[in-house]
């Protein structure tokens, strides 16, 4: 990787965390009501990409077992409560693979 | 914008923790993969100036691929779509200056963002945990580059992200449609990702868009 396609990246990068934080304005209240319904289905999207590979492999047991438990924690809609229940899930997850 | 207290401070960085973790151990395999593939100094430089795991380590992928630089920053550019979406929907929560702003843009990895969108101090989350991820992924790839190997803890890092991301997901459901709208895209990604592979970097902010349009609040 040349110099300048490192340089590029960064730039396409911070640019595209600046653009809408720091460069346009602030969206109008019907654009902010429907961008505040985007962060929950962004991130479970983000979750269930780690279910399987480019190539279709699945995730190991335990990284399964760890996205079963957080699931299964995700009624109490608390980061240590998903993490706990995501630890439980993965030591299941070790313990049966 | 009010002062900041010792107590809100420490909540930050202790809510940083378990992300700056993962980002360190992945730093490490960042370092000790890439490093001979694009040298060290290159591979440090990318860790500190692109600040992004997936796109670094989509990079090398393309690298080995040997897909061309043209292919490798449009390839960057649809990866980071979501940065887009997730800097518009912060942008309400973060006031102050667009200089100020500017700046804490650098520090929005997702882990961060999702974070100070849970957050009440939106801005300070922001900052501490995106710079505790910063500071953990270029200190992990600096040792993985100098030969430390935490391969074994990569098992362990690999399911801290999805764990992080559902209950980053939890956190932010504040209506029954929400969570109904968060399933049909977590399905949508699942489906779409199967079948078409290359839209994987896109999917997850495709979906989200697209759910976002449907149904009313309730």
């Amino acid at each position: 990787m040349t110099l300048w396609g490192i340089v590029a990246l960064a730039a396409i990068t911070y640019g595209s965390r600046a653009l809408a934080l720091a460069v346009l304005p602030k969206p109008s209240e019907r654009i902010q009501h429907l961008l505040e319904r985007v962060p929950p289905p962004l991130f479970a999207g983000l979750a269930a990409l780690s279910l399987f590979d480019e190539d279709g492999v699945l995730a190991s047991a335990p990284t399964l077992g760890a996205l079963c438990g957080a699931i299964l924690a995700s009624p109490f809609r608390s980061l240590p409560a998903s993490l706990v229940g995501g630890a439980i899930g993965y030591l299941i997850g070790a313990v049966l693979s | 914008m009010p002062a900041v207290s010792r107590a809100d401070a420490r909540a930050a960085i202790v809510t940083g923790i378990a992300p700056a973790f993962a980002i360190f151990v992945f730093g490490t395999i960042y370092g000790a993969t890439v490093g001979p593939q694009v040298g060290d100094d290159r591979t440090l430089l990318a860790s500190v100036i692109v600040f992004s795991g997936a796109l670094q380590f989509a990079t090398a992928r393309l690298l080995a691929e040997g897909a061309s630089i043209p292919v490798i920053l449009v390839a960057g550019a649809l990866l980071n779509i979501r940065h887009v979406l997730l800097g518009a929907a912060l942008r309400p929560r973060i006031e102050g200056s667009r200089v100020r702003r500017a700046a804490l843009a650098w520090f929005m990895i997702d882990e961060a963002a999702g974070l100070a969108l849970a957050a009440e101090r939106a801005a300070l989350v922001l900052f501490v945990t995106g710079a505790m991820g910063y500071l953990a992924w270029i200190a992990g790839t600096g040792l993985g580059l100098y030969g430390a190997e935490l391969a074994e803890l990569e098992d362990v890092a690999d399911a801290v992200f999805p764990v992080l991301f559902t209950g980053l997901a939890a956190m932010s459901v504040r209506h029954r449609s929400d969570a109904v709208r968060t399933v049909a895209a977590a399905g949508i990604t699942v489906v779409v990702a199967f079948v078409v592979p290359a839209a994987r970097p896109i999917l997850p902010a495709a979906a989200a868009a697209a759910v976002s349009l449907i149904g009313s609040d309730r």
